[in-house]
């Protein structure tokens, strides 16, 4: 365990709790008592049905965080995601209107996001610009291009295949009802729950197990010591980029796939879910700190508070209102631990 | 101890090096050598260009003219991986240690042990640390703690074991013991010593007087880019070099401390 941010012996049970994990287990607390002060308030809300819309609904923010994780754990951030996201999913959308089979269109809706996440990485860099700078630039001229090329209308008669891994599910069972009718045994498992799983997985592995890995971690840590050290900083910090921006192209054909038509307008201001989401699992915008699992914790908070608000008729504004103060205390309380 | 009674060839030369920045000479046609077994100290003011002229050796800058000459060849160092595959390691002055990450991580950065997929071997990385931290400082117990929770004295340590983990010639130690106790200074001694009984070479550069005269066997004083001297210890008295530091000469009507000798130029002779 390399990468765990500060270890105090916590004697639980005679075994040393790292400070990290101790994080990660209060944020999955504070996971457990908002589902259960939500399911308390409303018993709907505990029901398969709507815990398989909270899984659809954060699976977009989470893939936005675990890049926006990669970027923000080598000391940069990444505020074009959200803007990525709707250019992705509209190239996508556009290219399978020009009768691209489905799957080659979706991959180069991935493929715009991949590149764009290069040219901030080469702004970075190269240019020496900072982050900050650098992608909101890139959010300003990806969202420009998402309205240019679509005239500003959404893209919609997309067709039924489109729609398929948005809207699509693994294992759903329909059996025939009493009635004749037929009735959904199990609604499965939505395939943009799974996509978020697999990535999660992967990058999670890649984080820890990896070299490259090991040297996202480094080059936030300490990027001129990482760079004495042999590690190639901005061939890290590029494919950082990369990553943040092909999974921003992902989400947005999850998004746009969900939806059935490919929207320009998109996704604004989904960066700041993003960067809340990393934040709340633990990520440090000063680099060299954050874990996949703690921004898939941070992205659950989100998306059941969102869920949660909506079901007991919270309007959105005050929803705003209160994952503000969510992210504030979160990076609180991290503070708080850090200075023990 | 004398590297110079064997009289092999030097490890490196660095021949009219040249490095400016704007209008600014940081180092000024400067050469210098180090022969196996070797302790040269690099002295200077601050700003006198001996950490430039080191950063070069090391990867980390490169200069503007001049060559570095390793046995017989011309090397280039276009970055630090450079220098190392070369045998060079460098203990810089910060350490160059990420603080987020553990003492086996900090050791392998850059050159991770790795499982025969590619994946990183922790375990193998966390034993081998063990090992040459041990060796080091038996005392070190907490290797998986972050290296923010460490001493001073371990994060010197740790960025010692990495220069030496690895199969070094050449190693440049830039005020290796400005952050330790008294303790941890004579280990680094005593591991200095080691070092050279087993025919490395080292760059020391040092302000601390007494270590230069305990540990090296040769000294370069730089001032204002230029080197102004070099000499065999037992020809120099602490006096003479605060003049050469201070002043850039030597002072009037100098001769050897040690009148047998001969004065032994740092300068390349060719």
């Amino acid at each position: 365990m390399s990468v765990e941010v500060d270890r105090l012996a916590v004697p639980f049970a005679g075994v040393k709790i790292s400070s990290d994990a101790l994080h990660k287990l209060s944020a999955l607390f504070t996971l457990f008592m908002l589902v259960g002060f939500f399911s308390f308030g409303n018993a709907a809300f505990l029901s398969v049905g709507n815990g398989l819309t909270v899984l659809l609904q954060t699976s977009v923010i989470g893939l936005l965080g675990i890049g926006m994780t990669l970027v923000i754990v080598t000391g940069g951030i990444d505020l074009s995601v959200g803007s990525v996201l709707a250019l992705s999913g509209t190239v996508a959308g556009l290219a399978v209107k020009a009768g691209i089979p489905v799957p080659l269109g979706m991959a180069m809706g991935i493929a715009v996001g991949a590149l764009c996440g290069a040219v901030n990485g080469i702004v970075v860099t190269k240019m020496r610009i900072t982050p900050f700078v650098a992608t909101l630039g890139m959010m300003l001229i990806a969202r420009g291009t998402a309205l240019q090329i679509t005239g500003a209308a959404p893209i919609s008669q997309l067709g039924e295949a489109f729609g398929k891994l948005g809207n699509g599910s693994l294992f759903r069972m329909i059996g025939m009802g009493s009635n004749g009718l037929p009735k959904v045994i199990f609604p499965g498992i939505p395939y943009p729950a799974i996509l978020l799983v697999v990535v999660a997985v992967a990058v999670g592995f890649m984080l820890r197990r990896r070299s490259i890995g090991r040297h996202i971690y480094a080059t936030g840590s300490n990027e001129e010591a990482a760079r004495l050290s042999g590690v190639e900083v901005d061939r890290t910090k590029l494919a950082a980029y990369v990553m943040s921006g092909a999974l921003a192209g992902l989400a947005g054909i999850v998004l746009m796939s969900r939806l059935v038509t490919a929207q320009p307008n998109e996704g604004v201001m989904y960066e700041l879910d993003a960067i809340a989401a990393a934040v709340i699992g633990g990520a440090s915008l000063m680099g060299g700190v954050g874990t996949v699992s703690g921004t898939m914790i941070g992205a659950f908070i989100i998306g059941v508070l969102r869920n949660g608000l909506n079901m007991a008729g919270v309007s959105a504004f005050i929803q705003q209102i209160i994952i503000g103060f969510v992210v504030i205390m979160a990076v609180y309380v991290d503070q708080l631990r850090s200075r023990r | 101890m004398n590297a110079h009674v064997t009289r092999s060839r030097p490890l490196v030369e660095m021949i009219n090096i040249q490095k400016s920045f704007g209008g600014v000479h940081a180092v000024e046609d400067v050469s210098i050598d180090l022969f196996p077994g070797e302790v040269v100290g690099v002295l200077g003011h601050n700003g006198a260009g001996k950490s430039c002229l080191m950063r070069i050796l090391s990867g980390a800058m490169a200069p503007n003219a001049g060559t570095i000459r390793m046995g017989d060849e011309d090397v280039r160092f276009l970055s630090p991986q450079d220098a190392r595959r070369q045998g060079v390691e460098t203990i810089y002055q910060t350490l160059a240690l990420a603080d987020h990450l553990d003492a086996p991580s900090n050791l392998f950065l850059g050159r991770e042990l790795k499982t025969r997929w590619g994946n990183l071997d922790d375990k193998n990385m966390m034993e081998e640390a063990r090992r040459v931290l041990h060796r080091l400082n038996p005392n070190f117990k907490n290797l998986s703690d972050p290296i923010s929770r460490l001493s001073g004295g371990q994060r010197q340590v740790i960025a010692i074991a990495r220069a030496i983990y690895f199969k070094v010639k050449i190693l440049i130690m830039d005020e290796p013991t400005a952050a330790l106790g008294p303790a941890e200074t004579a280990m680094v001694a005593d591991l200095i010593k080691q070092l050279r009984s087993e025919g490395i070479g080292i760059f020391l550069i040092s302000h601390d007087m007494h270590d230069v005269f305990d540990l090296c066997d040769r000294i370069v004083v730089m001032n204002r880019g230029r080197n102004v001297g070099g000499y065999c210890i037992e020809e120099v008295t602490k006096d003479d070099v605060l003049s050469l530091i201070i002043k850039g000469e030597m002072p009037d009507g100098w001769r050897p401390r040690n009148a047998a000798r001969t004065p032994q130029t740092g300068l390349s002779s060719n």
